[in-house]
């Protein structure tokens, strides 16, 4: 039989951000009535291609044909009047306007708006909300019932089922479902096998910014959808750091938690890190980490509770506070905190300003310790003139690296290997079993559940503001660590 | 949307050679400053077509003594425009530190000096306190210490601050004498004196850094524990007092002080700090360009006043070229794609 | 989960006060203001209201022209560049002309500043440049332009002109009927387009997230330029308003500079944030006729009219103040 004519198709789509190559060379081809999964790593360059696929950006090199004919996208607009709507991972929605004048920007058709919130059981929704004041799962759904509203032949999915609860997340896969049917197709990417195997036909996997296979989800199983994803670099971390972890004499407890609490946010926290440790951190999204890392970082000041360095009482008023004690923060978002239009050297000399006695010069051994971080963090300084033309992995180092210039007890590290690259991923973790090693204490939350046991000498879990579960590092396992997250008693 | 790039087989992205367009971005790009320089020995040379006299020590006097007490104002932009702000209230701090130093010139004119500056100190401590304290948007609280300080001086005018409203002899040396047989003005070295200090504060210290890096990320750098609200609130300060010591310059130069003394450089401070490449949005630029924006301007109304061509065409003139260096500037460095 | 989002039963009243309590907060105090205005003066009548409306009336459209440029993300420090242009052709080629004349020379004024300063909001679009630095600019040029088409003060206007925008053929006394509609007219088809119509809102859009509004398949470029059309438009506006106030034109610069910055503070008293996307025009009208009326009000309490300014200056920090740290403690408490 002769494959239906593709309704979407893309032909060596490449695309580079200055000196970061985030597509090589991309061929995808969605058929009629097909729901088609994109697969791939962090930093595949997945969202890339949904972008030019939405016309957000123009791609460097390549094709793209809809049903057959070739178009170009300047805007967005031109990619949603050809027929392809897209639901991006940060809602298109305007903040400050209700959601009823949200609709009213541009065309939509009320009455399948109206069906479509029907379906997500959304019908009593109230359009004259402030988008503002909708909580992030409901304005996903809403930015659904929009694009579907809109009678696209395409429909572009990015990690839609993130924010959504197993409930919605079903009544989307119904809708998909229906849409098969009506010979349209959709593009979801996901990083939930389940989810591409339970709703889609066909997915595309990428890797290093090149397709690497497609495949058909009726003949294969979770397994080979991992292997095409991660290709030869299937060991997750190196196991080296396995040798360096074995050393760990731990020295007196520099962190003392004390019964913290933050409103209803952070219950009760209790725990301590030594000198020389890694103390892990797990917990599904919200449930309080990020703020415990604020109150620990001086950002929020605790309701209840203490904190102690060294066994002193320390009160936290701003991060001021907080750097004076050594406690130190590398935050989840890296653009909280790289300096972009400033020199990796000038990113990485901030912290030597803390003290107001240094404002009016510059250290004389600076150029020594920044030289001294660059080289332990072999970061990339051949664009380093400008930060934000580093790669996402150099910016993190750059980000560490500049603790390794300003000095600290304590390291708070949220989810630092969050979108990075494997080979930055393990220099990260090596460099952190190195600090540990000659006595620095990190507390260290992560969602990479499978590297706990490779950086960390404890686990902590925290479920709803409260610890519930302390593992040790060596013995936890992604099982263990996921059932006491979701607040399950983990079988002894 | 260009269609070949788009249509290009892939892989086969052949970069052709630099043409003119690149390779002058790319010299801007390294060099901004020395292209800025280009442009004022160019408008240098103009002016010297259209007015020979003008090559000559004491045409080069003129304008450097225009351009001093604006390249120290420009200068107070130029370090809040580097950590996102502005002060739209320098002119009237350098009019009100005049007035000041005008009233206590019996007093001696150190006394006199000491308390101008201590105007600017205050006002600009102040606008500091509004925008770092209470985040007030700068233009705003600085739009506001403007009307302020105008109503309060108007009103002192008549009152307090009635009597003399001339300057002391030394301010007026200062502000408008020269030296070596009548060929270097004095605020000529004041201002090359504050550049100095500026350039040594923006590039090599803390403080300089941390202007820069609050105007880049301001989070970054209070996370990185460090009190942003004293960086700016000094850089308020500082900029109040290079404004104060523009306006005694200035005071020395006319010999008198009325209310509308500095009130015609506010629109060309900044546009001094914008044409020699220092962000309004924060964390890019440097005194270094300001420097030669403020000489370009001042060459600019030199040139102008020789083409009398009348007050009308010259602020025309004035504004296309300001947008034209700008549009310049912006266009040859954005980042492509 | 959401029960209050997604409840039905939380009445439009407190959203709407949440919404637009800062503009009524403002109305109020205008309110207040006049209330103890009329306390103050001997007589309160007619004539004061018309006084108050017509002398607002030039501040009234420069803000409302400026908060439209400022919901949409951007800032125009021209306006007064622009007012004082539409200011100088109206003077010097409206006077003695019959009505019809006028009129077309009205209509062209403002549909030529409206075309002028798109333009510029295309030209801002195009080149990444800052807003202000290229406003900044082009000040300077309509500035420099009014000056060369009225090189001083002179020339006047039509009767029909000063009837009105102040009430009276002779700008003296007069009917409060058409200020007050002059004002009301255009500030309302001005609210009813920004709230009301897909342009409008795509205004709020684009200031309010520029990034989401494009996903969203908003032409960005239009929006900008439709904004700075509307600005300049207002812009002549006021430009006419003032030439049939005063009866003659005046193409001084400083005139220009105040009215943009007097602009600019109408529209962060009127809730209009600087950051873009929220607020509204009615709050920049009320904050408008409030700075008008702070002199009459202070010099019929007895005040040194040169305090007024202080006052006024004052005014506008203390209340930026009050507004900045109620956002530092909403934040604490989140």
């Amino acid at each position: 039989m002769s494959p239906p004519l593709p309704l979407l198709t893309a032909q060596g789509i490449a695309k580079s951000y200055g000196p970061v190559v985030a597509l090589r060379s991309v061929d995808f081809a969605v058929a009629p009535g097909e729901v088609h999964a994109l697969l791939g790593a962090n930093g595949a360059g997945k969202s890339t291609l949904v972008k030019i696929l939405a016309g957000v950006h123009p791609a460097d090199a390549g094709q793209v044909f809809v049903a057959g004919r070739p178009v170009q996208f300047a805007t967005p607009r031109a990619a949603i009047q050809a027929g392809i709507a897209t639901v991006f991972q940060d809602p298109a929605l305007i903040p400050d306007l209700t959601v009823d004048e949200n609709l009213r920007l541009g065309p939509v058709d009320r009455q399948r708006f109206r069906e479509g919130l029907d379906r997500f059981g959304l019908a009593h929704l109230d359009l004259d909300t402030r988008v503002r004041d909708l909580p992030l799962d409901l304005l996903r759904l809403v930015d659904l019932a929009r694009a579907i509203s809109r009678e696209p032949r395409i429909l572009l999915l990015d990690e839609i089922t993130a924010a959504l609860t197993a409930d919605q997340a079903e009544r989307v896969f119904e809708l998909l479902q229906d849409w098969r049917q009506q010979g349209r197709a959709a593009v979801l990417i996901t990083h939930r096998l389940a989810e591409v195997m339970r709703a889609c036909d066909r997915a595309t996997v990428l890797r290093d910014g090149q397709d690497v296979a497609v495949l058909d989800t009726q003949a294969v199983d979770e397994h080979r959808l991992i292997e095409a994803m991660l290709g030869q670099a299937t060991q997750p971390v190196s196991s080296d750091l396995g040798s360096s972890r074995a050393r760990s004499t731990l020295g007196p407890a520099v962190l003392q938690v004390e019964d913290l609490g933050w409103n209803q946010g952070v219950q009760g926290v209790s725990f301590q890190v030594r000198e020389g440790e890694i103390l892990g951190l797990v917990a599904l999204e919200g449930q309080g980490q990020d703020r415990l890392f604020q109150l620990l970082a001086g950002q929020r000041s605790p309701t209840a509770g203490q904190i102690r360095i060294d066994g002193r009482p320390r009160r936290f008023r701003s991060p001021y506070d907080a750097v004076r004690a050594g406690v130190v923060l590398v935050p989840g978002d890296r653009q909280l905190a790289v300096l972009p239009s400033q020199s990796v050297h000038h990113n990485l000399a901030l912290p030597l300003f803390h003290r107001l006695r240094r404002w009016m010069g510059i250290p004389p051994d600076e150029g020594r310790r920044v030289a001294e971080a660059i080289r332990r963090l072999a970061i990339d300084i051949r664009a380093g003139s400008q930060v934000r033309r580093l790669s996402g992995g150099n910016q993190q180092k750059v980000v560490i690296g500049r603790w390794l210039v300003g000095g600290f007890r304590v390291l708070l590290c949220f989810d630092p290997t969050r979108g990075i690259d494997i080979q930055t991923k393990r220099e990260i973790y090596r460099l952190l079993r190195e600090l540990a090693g000659a006595g620095a204490s990190i507390l260290l939350y992560t969602s990479e559940l499978a590297e706990i046991p490779l950086v960390c000498d404890r686990v902590l879990v925290m479920h709803a503001g409260r610890i519930v579960d302390e593992q040790e590092a060596a013995t936890a396992t992604e099982a263990s660590l996921l059932t006491a997250a979701h607040g399950l008693e983990v079988a002894p | 949307m260009n269609r070949s790039t788009l249509s290009a087989p892939p892989g086969a992205r052949s970069r052709p050679s630099p043409g003119w367009r690149a390779r002058l971005r790319a010299a801007v790009v390294e060099h901004p400053n020395g292209v800025l320089a280009g442009v004022l020995v160019l408008l240098v040379l103009l002016t010297g077509a259209i007015q020979p006299s003008y090559l000559s020590v004491n045409g080069m006097r003129n304008t450097l003594l225009q351009a001093a007490p604006l390249g120290i104002l420009a200068g107070a932009q130029t370090i809040l425009m580097l950590t996102g702000g502005i002060d739209l209230s320098i002119t009237m701090i350098a009019t009100a530190a005049a007035y000041v130093a005008a009233n206590q010139s019996p007093e001696g004119a150190a006394v006199a000096i000491l308390l101008g500056m201590g105007v600017g100190l205050v006002a600009g401590t102040a606008n500091g306190i509004g925008v770092a304290v209470f985040r007030v948007n700068p233009l705003i609280m600085t739009l506001a210490m403007s009307g302020i300080l105008l109503g309060l001086f108007t009103s002192w005018a008549q009152t307090v601050l009635q009597g003399s409203t001339t300057v002391a002899p030394f301010i007026k040396l200062v502000g408008g004498g020269s030296f070596l047989d009548n060929r270097i003005p004095y605020s000529v070295v004041v201002w090359g004196l504050l550049s100095l200090v500026l350039l040594w504060l923006l590039r090599r210290t803390g403080w300089g850094r941390l202007l820069y890096g609050v105007g880049d990320n301001e989070v970054a750098v209070y996370l990185a524990g460090i009190p942003v609200w004293l960086v700016r609130i000094t850089a308020y300060t500082v900029a109040g007092i290079l404004g104060a010591i523009a306006g005694i310059l200035l005071a020395g130069r006319t010999g008198a002080v009325d209310l509308q003394l500095a009130g015609a450089f506010l629109l060309p401070s900044i546009a001094a700090a914008v044409i020699g490449g220092t962000s309004i949005f924060g964390g890019v630029g440097g005194y270094a360009g300001t420097i030669l924006g403020a000489l370009i301007l001042s060459v600019l109304n030199s040139m102008l006043t020789f083409l009398n061509v009348g007050q009308a065409i010259q602020q025309m003139v004035y504004g296309a070229i300001v947008l034209a260096l700008a549009w310049g500037y912006a266009s040859l460095t954005r980042d492509p794609g | 989960m959401t029960g209050a989002a997604l409840a039905r039963g939380r009445t439009a009243m407190p959203r709407f006060l949440a919404r637009h309590g800062w503009a009524l907060g403002v109305w109020a105090l205008l309110g207040l203001l006049l209330a103890w205005y009329s306390t103050l003066i001997p007589r309160f009548g007619q004539f004061q209201v018309v006084s108050i409306t017509k002398n607002s009336l030039p501040l009234i459209y420069l803000a409302v022209g400026q908060a439209i440029i400022v919901i949409a993300g951007g800032i125009d420090l021209s306006l007064g560049g622009l007012l004082l242009l539409s200011n100088v052709v109206a003077a010097r080629f409206m006077e003695g002309q019959p009505l019809g004349v006028a009129l077309l020379l009205a209509v062209a004024i403002l549909v030529g500043l409206a075309l002028l300063n798109g333009l510029v909001g295309l030209v801002i679009h195009r080149s990444g440049m800052p807003d202000i630095v290229v406003t900044l600019a082009t000040s300077y040029i309509w500035s420099g332009l009014a000056l060369w088409i009225l090189p001083s003060p002179g020339g006047g206007t039509a009767p029909e002109m000063r009837w009105l925008f102040t009430g009276s053929p002779s700008g003296i006394g007069g009917t409060w009927v058409t200020p007050g509609m002059m004002l009301a007219l255009p500030v309302l088809a001005i609210y009813l387009v920004l709230r009301r119509t897909r342009l409008g809102l795509g205004l709020y859009a684009v200031g309010s997230h520029r990034e989401a509004a494009r996903l969203a398949g908003l032409d960005v470029a239009r929006a900008k330029v439709a904004a700075y059309a509307f600005g300049g438009m207002l812009a002549g506006l006021a430009g006419l308003a003032m030439v049939a106030l005063t009866g003659t034109g005046d193409p001084r610069f400083s005139v220009g500079a105040n009215a943009t910055l007097n602009s600019l503070a109408a529209v962060v008293l009127g809730g209009v944030a600087l950051t873009g996307g929220a607020g509204s025009v009615i709050g920049a009208v009320a904050a408008a006729v409030i700075l008008i009326m702070l002199n009459p009000i202070l010099s019929a309490m007895g005040i040194d009219p040169n305090h007024a300014q202080v006052i006024q200056g004052a005014l506008i920090a203390g209340v930026m103040m009050v507004g900045g740290l109620a956002t530092i403690l909403r934040e604490r408490s989140s």
